[in-house]
């Protein structure tokens, strides 16, 4: 299996009304991988929590205040992935919401920074692909599109025949391999892989300008 | 999650014969015996007191998950009740457990490998294991008894407010007697 994902950057800066054009550029994706014979399959989502280390914990600890990120795909809808950025991701059962919950006095929730992506799931042949709509509470940000590639587990086996498939459907838009892998390429693929590119892609949208409303109506 | 307690020893002579005793009153099932390495982890704060989590993993089974345990602070409450109560939150994760607790800030306090059996009889779980600590730090390989005796637990998880679990939990223990009595811990003699 190996996921793919891409931000429609230069998209969703484009200077029109908010939202709106981030939902025209998803039903055009949709409507190529229809026409090249993808069947829809349900949806999706994937959402993440950042919490970061309470001040009362830092100073007895003597090291910067930390992110850590919590995680969860509707694919493992059993699992939690908790991971901080360039470290561990921990794959662990939902009861680890709980315990999130028992440590709050340690790690705090930075409210207004949830964010999901959340859309509809495509089949075609061996491939999956998701595309959806990266929202922080209301306000549409972006748009993620993840293809996976079933039958191989390797990285390094597929990454041509993705690519291939990719440019049929995002043309211009298809980018280069993901940091993820750096030099992994012969690792087996995993879910927590997909996750870190997903923490990867939300954080990059966080840091994004918003959409600007253009003009005063 | 509230798992009620309660705990004996039986010196290491007696062994058998509690076992015997424990396959006659229990489920029927393969004796399992288990070899555990536990390592107890503190994430120290300006609260009084660390929060405290538990990492246990399987020595003899390749590919389990690892287990992290919280348990609250034992409720103080009703002295009739023949158990210790405590809140309890049980998650399975990915073998990278102690890497993450590290880079969460947690530091590992102590650490102990635990070997023995264990029953069920429907929701109590029965384990009668023995504690070995180990000598290096990291090293379960060399490791020493930490005492002639094996423990003995009697616990129940079930959701909050079921207390007609202890009781089931006394019966039980009555029928263990003379071989082990088997009692609620009053936490402050261990503090």
């Amino acid at each position: 299996m190996r996921p793919f994902l891409l931000e429609g950057g230069s998209v969703s800066q484009m200077p029109v009304a908010e939202g709106k054009n981030v939902q025209q550029t998803v039903e055009l994706l949709t409507r190529k991988l229809e026409m090249l014979g993808a069947e829809k399959q349900g949806t999706f989502c994937v959402d993440c929590e950042t919490y970061h280390t309470a001040a009362s914990t830092l100073g007895s600890q003597g090291q910067a205040g930390k992110l850590m990120y919590v995680m969860h795909n509707s694919e493992y809808p059993l699992s939690c992935f908790a991971l901080f950025e360039n470290g561990p991701c921990l794959v662990a059962d939902t009861n680890f919401d709980v315990l999130m919950v028992k440590l709050k006095g340690f790690f705090q929730s930075a409210k207004a920074s949830k964010i999901e992506t959340r859309g509809t799931r495509y089949q075609y042949c061996d491939f999956l692909v998701k595309v959806g709509t990266v929202t922080m509470g209301p306000s549409a940000r972006g748009i993620s599109v993840e293809v996976e590639y079933g039958p191989c587990v390797v990285a390094s086996d597929c990454w041509s025949l993705l690519l291939e498939f990719l440019q049929s459907f995002l043309g211009s838009h298809t980018p280069g391999a993901p940091t993820v892998f750096g030099n992994r390429h012969d690792a087996v693929y995993s879910p927590a892989d997909t996750m870190v590119q997903y923490m990867e892609l939300f954080n990059k949208i966080r840091k994004q300008q918003q959409v600007p409303v253009a003009g005063i109506r | 999650m509230m798992p009620g307690t309660v705990f004996r020893s039986v010196l290491d002579h007696s062994l058998e014969s509690l076992i015997h005793r424990l396959r006659g009153l229990c489920d029927n099932m393969e004796p399992e015996t288990f070899l555990d390495h536990e390592m107890v982890f503190l994430l120290k704060g300006q609260q009084a007191s660390p929060f405290v989590l538990r990492a246990r993993r399987s020595m003899d089974r390749a590919g389990a998950p690892w287990h992290l345990r919280y348990l609250g602070q034992p409720e103080m409450g009703d002295k009739n009740r023949h158990a210790l109560v405590r809140n309890c939150v049980d998650i399975a994760t990915s073998e990278n457990l102690t890497d993450f607790l590290m880079e969460m800030g947690f530091r590992m306090d102590h650490e102990f490998v635990a070997r023995g059996h264990l029953f069920r009889k429907g929701i109590m779980k029965i384990v009668v294991y023995k504690i070995f600590r180990i000598l290096t730090p990291g090293n379960t390989d060399n490791t020493e008894a930490l005492s002639l005796s094996y423990l003995v637990e009697l616990s129940v998880v079930a959701p909050a407010g079921q207390d007609v679990v202890s009781d089931d939990m006394r019966n039980f223990a009555e029928q263990l007697k003379p071989l082990v009595h088997l009692e609620k811990i009053d936490p402050k003699r261990l503090m």
